[in-house]
């Protein structure tokens, strides 16, 4: 520990720390620009200067390391003429004008510094020099005249997503942020996941969605968790007016440390499918529009007209867990129905909670990637599929983690690291085999094995010739591999893992596919046709297999937000709200529960899949029971480790 | 006790801020009775009185050689300057042509317009005031008091105006510090 004091008063903070955690920990504050509490300390912007006893200048406290004995002080007349010093220069340097800028009255911390110091005008007369704008990418806006050169959304860029995509250019107050080596942003290495937009501190990196949409304090802010994969990352949903402008991740909560993936953060603000608005049903081979009364008591009477083993129901992941426990309580339950089903090709989760069963809980947390010495990826993409989970590994391969991948295609997360051995291919089996050999180092014929892999032998031996040793690694199980055909190399690879300390991570599908495991959903898209086919859809997109079996029935009812080819071929049509319309719990890779709040209200006519099912259930004189917590955190707990 | 005059003037501007000043409403019964309303763009008197006021206000940037004029006249014939909104404090929206300069302005306004027939001309009676780089009022003359915003508010005008009326310097700060 080390003793300082600030402003006269005595503070202690650990070793390593900076003067400005002292400060903040002593209970005053400096302002800052260029730091963020997750970023590593850059010192660019010099606003956070303090006067130091025996230091013959002031000293920036955000990189310089508090020691003992320092006496700080923050509040002198040097210290706050420097300060407005300071930002005198950056008003000065480049295009600051408030008046003119998106990012005002709050949003901006530049503008907020400003105002805390005082300012009522400039003292230095701007230089009028017009700078770049780079307005080719679809979701967001460069521009440098806004650029106080704080290097927040560079450092973002690749210290936390690690994508390295954005840099600078030249030197000085010339330098110029860029993308790659000064290729326009739409058509860089960007992946548009928008972190640096939500790094900038000024308006330098522009949302095009919510731009002029309103100041932060005009809009509505709601809790949401992402549902388009199984990370379920935190974030926050902006609202004005009951319309969706704007989605950042959540600073406070979440394992995601406020980052999101385009998935995550723009793609629900791109949804142009059209809305299905009053329900429907089929007369004389077309649809046409009926009230909810009388839709739902044309599905109460197929009902009756048919024995329930004639009934399939099938239901999308995306729907929360109170839609899906309701769903398996009303048709697997009460009807006991032919098959009640998930959406999706996705097994992980099932062959998950299978091996559990025979071998007790085994998985890691997510946050187990963000910190590792050898990573194994296989039969998952995570450039492609959760990616903030591959935002883990690609920060740390830039460092040379090292990292084998299996995957039946190549997966690009491999190219981030230049220690990795990469096997395309789908013989898993073969894959765990080789594992086994270089954890048991025993194994005669691992040459024969490398061959069989078509892998390279010096180079398997950097990556994987001393996995024991290594003190952290992490194995990452996706789709492709973590399917049941495949569960006893499963077992076989938790087994080694188990053996030299390895943890085990696994990425399950979209939304609620965890859950739907647990709930004893089936996973793989064994939804076959019936004579009464019942697709609780939601917002989602139907597969090809789900299609075929919706096809191949004959009474087909369909709960739809979107017009699409399954609501085309329905005979009763059911609009249905958005996942923003309506709220729920999701269970992420993790076993954590999340809380997707409702950030707008749906059109008239339009009903939750939940609301449906209660109605449907009250026609049949049944009460849906509506507890699943308890039961999801039991059964969680007996797959993910505590 | 004889009121506080009060004179105002516009520059380079829209006009937003005396606007703004009008907003108070009623409020402006009760400033009359605190001072005396000289020359303004909005009253008959057009030239603050050669003998002075207590209080000037200008709206707007320096944009031309006639706001210059202006300013001067105006900072040489009052005690205290109050530079009105974010155009006189900062040089505000007519600035931005200063990223390109003025004559690429005036070629954009009077030739290069969409809705200009090809004998387009930039105006060049020798009575026309020059046009310049855009400046704030205080890169030309003192100014005593910044009151930012686009425009500011009535509030923020009333309080600046009542506080000078009873010969307090304003603070312009918090709600009141607004730039927009």
């Amino acid at each position: 520990m080390i003793q300082l004091t600030v402003n006269g008063k005595p503070v202690e903070v650990e070793t390593g720390s900076t003067i400005l955690d002292a400060i903040r920990k002593a209970g005053f504050n400096v302002p800052t620009l260029c730091y963020h509490p997750k970023l590593v300390p850059y010192g660019s912007c010099r606003l956070c200067l303090v006067e130091v006893e025996g230091a013959r200048t002031l000293q920036p406290s955000c990189v310089v390391p508090a020691a003992n004995g320092m006496v700080v002080r923050t509040d002198t007349d040097r210290v706050k003429s420097a300060r407005k010093f300071v930002l005198s220069m950056i008003f000065s340097e480049r295009n600051h004008f408030c008046m003119y800028c998106q990012d005002t009255d709050g949003d901006c911390d530049l503008q907020q510094a400003a105002y805390d110091e005082g300012m009522t005008h400039w003292t230095i007369t701007p230089a009028y020099k017009p700078f770049t704008v780079d307005a080719s990418h679809p979701d967001f806006i460069l521009d440098n005249n806004r650029c106080i050169l704080c290097r927040r959304c560079v450092r973002a860029c690749t210290e936390l997503v690690g994508n390295a995509t954005l840099g600078f250019e030249e030197r000085g107050s010339g330098s110029l942020l860029i993308a790659d080596n000064n290729v326009p942003l739409g058509e860089s290495s960007c992946i548009s996941c928008g972190n640096c937009v939500q790094f900038c501190p000024t308006g330098a990196l522009i949302d095009r969605r919510s731009a002029y949409q309103g100041r932060e304090t005009d809009l509505t802010h709601v809790n949401s968790v992402c549902m388009d994969c199984s990370l379920g990352c935190e974030r926050v949903v902006k609202t004005r007016d009951n319309r969706l402008v704007r989605i950042d991740g959540n600073e406070d909560i979440g394992f995601n440390d406020s980052l999101l993936c385009y998935d995550g953060r723009y793609k629900p603000l791109t949804e142009d499918r059209d809305r299905i608005t009053s329900p429907l049903v089929r007369r004389n081979g077309q649809l046409e529009s009926i009230t909810w009364d009388e839709a739902l008591s044309v599905i109460s009477a197929q009902f009756k007209a048919h024995d329930s083993s004639e009934i399939n129901a099938h239901i999308s992941p995306r729907q929360p867990i109170e839609a899906l426990s309701a769903f398996h309580e009303f048709f697997a339950d009460h009807f006991q129905v032919g098959e009640v089903t998930l959406l999706g090709h996705d097994q992980t989760a099932l062959a998950c909670a299978k091996l559990a069963a025979e071998i007790g809980a085994f998985e890691s947390g997510i946050s187990t990637l963000k910190d590792c010495d050898a990573a194994i990826v296989l039969g998952t993409d995570m450039v492609k599929d959760h990616q903030v989970a591959g935002f883990f590994l690609k920060r740390q391969a830039i460092n040379d983690l090292k990292m084998f991948t299996a995957n039946s295609t190549h997966t690009k997360i491999s190219d981030w690291s230049s220690n990795k051995l990469e096997y395309i291919g789908t013989d898993y089996p073969a894959v765990v085999n080789l594992l086994e050999s270089y954890v048991k180092g025993d194994a005669a014929d691992l040459s024969t094995q490398l061959q069989n892999l078509s892998l390279n032998p010096e180079r398997a031996q950097k990556v994987l010739g001393n996995l024991k040793e290594n003190q952290k690694v992490v194995i990452v199980v996706g789709k492709e591999f973590a399917r049941v055909e495949n569960l006893p190399a499963f077992r076989k690879l938790v087994e080694l893992a188990r053996e030299i300390g390895a943890k085990v991570v696994t990425l399950k599908g979209q939304g609620n596919n965890f859950a739907g495991a647990v709930f004893g959903y089936e996973m793989d898209a064994q939804a076959k046709s019936a004579p009464v086919f019942f697709l609780a859809l939601g917002d989602d997109q139907a597969c090809d297999h789900t299609r075929d079996a919706l096809a191949g029935s004959e009474f087909k009812i369909v709960q739809a937000s979107y017009e699409s080819a399954v609501t085309e071929m329905a005979d009763i049509v059911l609009p249905c709200t958005i996942w923003a319309e309506q709220a729920g719990h999701y269970l992420n890779s993790d076993g954590k529960l999340g809380l997707n709040q409702q950030a707008i209200q749906a059109a008239e006519g339009n009903r939750s899949v939940l609301d449906v099912l209660k109605i449907l259930a009250s026609k049949s004189g049944l009460t849906l029971s509506e507890t699943w917590r308890a039961a999801v955190e039991e059964k969680v707990a007996a797959i993910v480790l505590s | 006790m004889t009121k506080p005059k009060v004179a105002s003037d516009w520059l380079a501007g829209c006009a937003g801020c005396h606007m703004s000043f009008l907003n108070m409403d009623e409020r402006i019964i009760e400033l009359t009775k605190l001072v005396d309303l000289r020359a303004t763009p909005i009253t008959d008197l057009k030239e603050p009185d050669e003998e002075g006021v207590d209080v000037g206000i200008l709206e707007g940037g320096i944009a031309n050689s006639y706001n210059e004029e202006v300013a001067i006249r105006m900072r040489k014939r009052c005690k205290i300057l109050v530079a009105l909104g974010d155009c006189a404090v900062f040089g505000g929206v007519p600035a931005m042509r200063n990223f390109a300069g003025a004559a690429e302005a005036l070629k954009r306004a009077y030739i290069e317009t969409e809705s200009t027939d090809g004998s387009g001309m930039i105006p060049n009676d020798p009575e026309l005031s020059v046009a310049q780089h855009v400046r704030p009022v205080s890169d030309v003359v003192k100014v005593d008091v910044f009151l930012p915003g686009c425009a500011p508010s009535a509030d923020a005008i009333y309080y600046v105006l009542s506080e000078l009326a009873q010969g307090r310097m304003p603070k312009v700060e918090g709600e009141f510090n607004n730039w927009h």
